[in-house]
């Protein structure tokens, strides 16, 4: 017996003797384990924790009484700011009542760079497509303008496709982190990333249910898991998930690893993207920010963290119900929500906000903005830094002129089969772009008919042949030598370029010689165009075109009257924004500023100008141009329901390559563009494929229409001059007086010399000799 | 029948002679586009009048005003690029205030950049040139675009 107890102590002592070697090893080993862990934790968390795509917005919306808008493309820009229709006055952020003469709004909070205003509620009447009037609900006065958000049109996502919103621990109302708690891990607060009664308490909750209905895992088990961790279901996985939890749990206060829970956690999908966190997940089931959540909202969403997709309110309506009244069940049974509560919130349904995929609006506006974004910020950066990226785009103007063009192209197509093309790649295309002269906005851009096909952007890439678009320029280089009244030959002639004949033709066969300087602009008249150029001189018109930055190359020859030189669209539009800009060239602007997440300014972009030409010539241009729309080759646009003052130009080139118009207002610019990529035939002039996309255009956005013309700036004068001669109409003798823009000091000194006395006799003589031969 | 055909050409011909006669010692009757000043033809004259010339201000110019008054307050703040954006909007508003292009002059003035000043300095003269007392503020605002020396 003495002998067992010895051996059994020999025994014990030899086990202790290597056992306890084994667990300080063990131990220590653990240990370091953790340390090695503490620094991957330290590492991951000290740093940017989570990828957040910066987001580009649209310009804000201005709405004012007395204007006109377009109610369907309001209607449209609400919806996908995310109002929500209701039947009854709107209550909270966000809620919109519709009716025939009324829109009530409910006010998103108004959030920019230099001023924030809270969401109020907001009645905006109107009389037909009139603005009435706009009064603040709360005080009843009425507002003389109103400013709509900017929209959300583009996110920068990186490759994990995540989109999330980050929110801190403070800003979570003590009834979402209930419900979460309740449902994922009710002892949070007591355990130590590790919970051996949770545990056993979900074991046996799930044998009594025979079915999985509580995990076991902490809080800081699941952030560990998602946060480092592989889904994969080993021994060694869970082990190290345990390890760093252990290890999260010494690092960080419990606050600190909920509120990275809350922003980590996947919540759903929207498309091809992940919704994650809860910031984000009560705007995309919700429609409002965490802080604004309900019990029966925080409790859906809290229900939605086992299985996003399986209990998706916007899939599985019943299944979220029930897993809703889990979680309410149980913030019951922990008395963190009372009877009351309980029953109210119980027999509520859930009400989503509705979604749409996030999809790319205005793609080449896009890729035109990203192309300068890329040289400020890697594309790293953008998918993960979280910028707010506010641009010029008005979303508004680029669904109007997305259907023009579409509309346009397929009138086209229909009116001429020889148009139509099998290939989609090969099909007829389109460009556009719409700017605001005076600052050099862009408000949208069509680079082609469709960007899913190719993503070759005709605005900003095309180099093609001007036609008659460029005129505008050449007679803008004789202002200082000629007057609009000035007489110009439009007889064929012949010149010598490059050794070679060239015999510019006029695109109709004109029997009148002579022709004014305004006619021969209005009618687009290319020998009289060319007489002009050669006596303003090539070289002059090269320079004055230089002036206008055109980045393409321009020379000295008698075809760049008639536009032969390729110009790019986006460079076109913006030179003809001098004319409507007192003589100063805009520089282009899409990007207007960057924030960063916490709203600090990182890049601010302004409008920025250069004169290129006298506000008075400019004036002068605009008056030309304007006669293009009332008596010359877009006269057309009379007729199609433009009834306010317009300045632009038709343009056509060679074998109907190209078909252009470029019209404006003081208000708004837009140029089109239509041809095939690889030159065929359109068979239509500008005034014939452009011009109506441009209407289309300009009746689908009445807010951008004021029916303003140019205000007459110094040195301008007006004149009473003969049509016929150009020079001083003479009372009472010339048939055809008309009143004329001069520059001051370039007013003719003479007086007609057609109409004078003996002229008129002379005239009458050889008209009756005239008449006489006829017999 | 002949004899019928020409005594109609006679009578035609007769006809044209005297009103051609008549148009000779009568002037020309023209078909005026725009009235001809009482005297002195042709003569050049400077015309106020314009297509936008308003008796009352329109809700848009209102609107805009609203803007230009906040830009204006931002640039009392200090705040030149905040005032340069929201004079920009009103400016999309309204491109024919000359406000606008006053107090953006200023805000470029404030930050030193007195290339851009001038530049608006210039454009606001084109809308004030029938207000003398804007006239004169932008004659003091030239001044001190001149005075100032780019930052």
């Amino acid at each position: 017996m003495t002998k067992k107890k010895r051996s059994i102590g020999v025994v014990l002592k030899r086990l202790f003797k290597w056992l306890l070697p084994l667990v300080v090893l063990m131990a220590g080993g653990i240990l370091l384990y953790c340390w090695h862990l503490s620094s991957q934790i330290d590492q991951r968390f000290s740093g940017r924790r989570w990828r957040i795509p910066s987001k580009v917005f649209s310009d804000t919306t201005l709405l004012y009484p007395g204007q006109q808008i377009n109610r369907s493309l309001f209607n449209e820009k609400l919806r996908r700011l995310g109002y929500r229709q209701f039947s009854r006055d709107p209550q909270n952020k966000g809620e919109l009542y519709t009716s025939a003469s009324v829109v009530k709004l409910f006010l998103h909070d108004l959030t920019l760079p230099s001023r924030h205003r809270e969401g109020v509620p907001v009645r905006i009447r109107f009389t037909g497509n009139r603005i009435e009037s706009i009064t603040h609900l709360n005080t009843g006065e009425p507002m003389p303008i109103l400013e709509l958000e900017p929209e959300e049109v583009m996110l920068f996502f990186g490759p994990d496709r995540e989109q999330r919103r980050l929110v801190s621990i403070d800003q979570v109302p003590q009834h979402v982190i209930d419900a979460v708690l309740a449902i994922e891990d009710s002892r949070f607060y007591q355990h130590k990333g590790l919970d051996p009664r949770g545990i056993l308490r979900a074991m046996y909750t799930n044998l009594r249910h025979a079915s999985i209905r509580q995990g076991g895992s902490t809080i800081t088990q699941q952030l560990a898991k998602n946060y480092f961790l592989t889904p994969k279901r080993t021994l060694i996985r869970k082990l190290k998930e345990l390890f760093m939890s252990l290890t999260i749990e010494t690092m960080y206060e419990k606050n600190e690893i909920l509120e990275i829970y809350l922003n980590e956690i996947y919540l759903g999908q929207k498309a091809s993207v992940a919704v994650s966190g809860i910031g984000e997940a009560s705007f995309f089931y919700f429609g409002k920010s965490v802080m604004d959540l309900s019990l029966n909202e925080a409790a859906t969403i809290a229900g939605l963290i086992r299985g996003p997709n399986y209990y998706s309110p916007y899939i599985h309506k019943e299944r979220c119900l029930k897993r809703r009244n889990m979680v309410l069940n149980a913030m019951y049974e922990k008395g963190w929500i009372s009877d009351k509560e309980l029953k109210t919130v119980l027999p509520l349904p859930i009400k989503t906000v509705g979604y749409e995929s996030y999809g790319k609006i205005a793609p080449n506006f896009m890729d035109y903005l990203s192309d300068q974004l890329n040289v400020l910020y890697s594309p790293q950066d953008l998918s993960s830094l979280g910028l707010s990226i506010y641009t010029t785009l008005d979303s508004q103007v680029q669904m109007a002129a997305e259907n023009a063009l579409k509309r346009g192209l397929e009138r086209l197509e229909k009116s001429n089969p020889a148009l139509g093309r099998k290939d989609p790649k090969k099909r007829l295309q389109g460009a556009l772009v719409v700017m605001q002269p005076k600052t050099g906005y862009i408000l949208a851009m069509v680079g082609g008919r469709d960007y899913s096909l190719t993503q070759y952007n005709r605005i900003t890439q095309a180099r093609r042949q001007p036609g008659s678009a460029f005129k505008p320029f050449v007679y803008l280089s004789g202002l200082d030598k000629l007057t609009p009244a000035s007489i110009l030959s439009n007889e064929p002639a012949t010149y010598e370029v490059d050794g070679k004949e060239w015999r510019p033709q006029n695109y109709a066969a004109m029997t009148v010689k002579r022709v004014s300087v305004r006619q021969a602009l209005a009618e687009s008249i290319n020998l009289a165009t060319v007489d002009l150029a050669m006596k303003v001189g090539l070289d002059q018109i090269v320079s004055t075109a230089k002036q206008f930055e055109f980045s393409t190359s321009l020379k000295p020859y008698p075809s760049i009257a008639l536009g032969s030189f390729e110009v790019i669209p986006l460079e076109l539009s913006r030179a003809y924004c001098v004319f409507a800009a007192d003589g100063v060239l805009p520089y282009p602007l899409s990007l207007k500023e960057v924030l960063d997440e916490n709203g600090k300014t990182l890049e601010r972009r302004h409008m920025r100008i250069r004169q290129v030409t006298t506000p008075a010539k400019a004036f002068i241009m605009s008056s030309l141009l304007r006669s293009v729309v009332e008596t010359g080759t877009a006269g057309s646009m009379r007729a199609m329901g433009i009834s306010f003052p317009v300045g632009g130009k038709t343009g056509t080139t060679n074998d109907y390559r190209d078909a252009w118009f470029v019209g404006y207002t003081p208000d708004i610019l837009a140029l089109i563009w239509v041809g095939f990529d690889n030159n065929d035939s359109i068979f239509a002039s500008g005034a014939g494929a452009a011009l109506p996309i441009w209407v289309n255009l300009m009746n689908a956005l009445p807010q951008y229409v004021s029916g303003d013309w140019f205000k007459m700036p110094p040195g301008v004068v007006q004149g009473i001059v003969c049509s016929e001669s150009g020079q001083l109409a003479l009372k009472n003798r010339c048939p055809h007086p008309v009143e004329e823009y001069f520059l001051a000091g370039h007013v003719p000194s003479d007086t007609c010399q057609i109409h004078t006395s003996e002229s008129q006799i002379g005239r009458i003589i050889d008209e009756l000799k005239g008449f006489i031969n006829t017999f | 029948m002949n004899s019928k055909v020409l005594s109609i050409r006679s009578k035609s011909f007769l006809m044209v002679c005297i009103l051609g006669l008549g148009w000779v010692f009568t002037g020309c009757a023209p078909a005026v586009l725009t009235p001809l000043p009482a005297e002195h033809p042709g003569e050049p004259r400077e015309t106020e009048k314009t297509e936008t010339t308003q008796e009352k201000i329109s809700p848009r110019a209102l609107a805009a005003l609203q803007l230009t008054d906040q830009g204006r307050m931002y640039l009392e703040g200090g705040q030149p690029d905040d005032a340069i954006g929201i004079l920009e909007q009103a400016l999309n508003l309204n491109p024919t205030s000359g406000m606008n292009y006053y107090y953006l002059s200023e805000a470029w003035l404030m930050k030193g950049n007195i290339v851009q000043a001038a530049e608006f300095n210039r454009l606001a003269e084109i809308y004030f040139k029938d207000d003398s007392e804007w006239l004169h503020r932008l004659m003091q605002q030239r001044e001190r675009i001149k005075k100032q020396k780019p930052l």
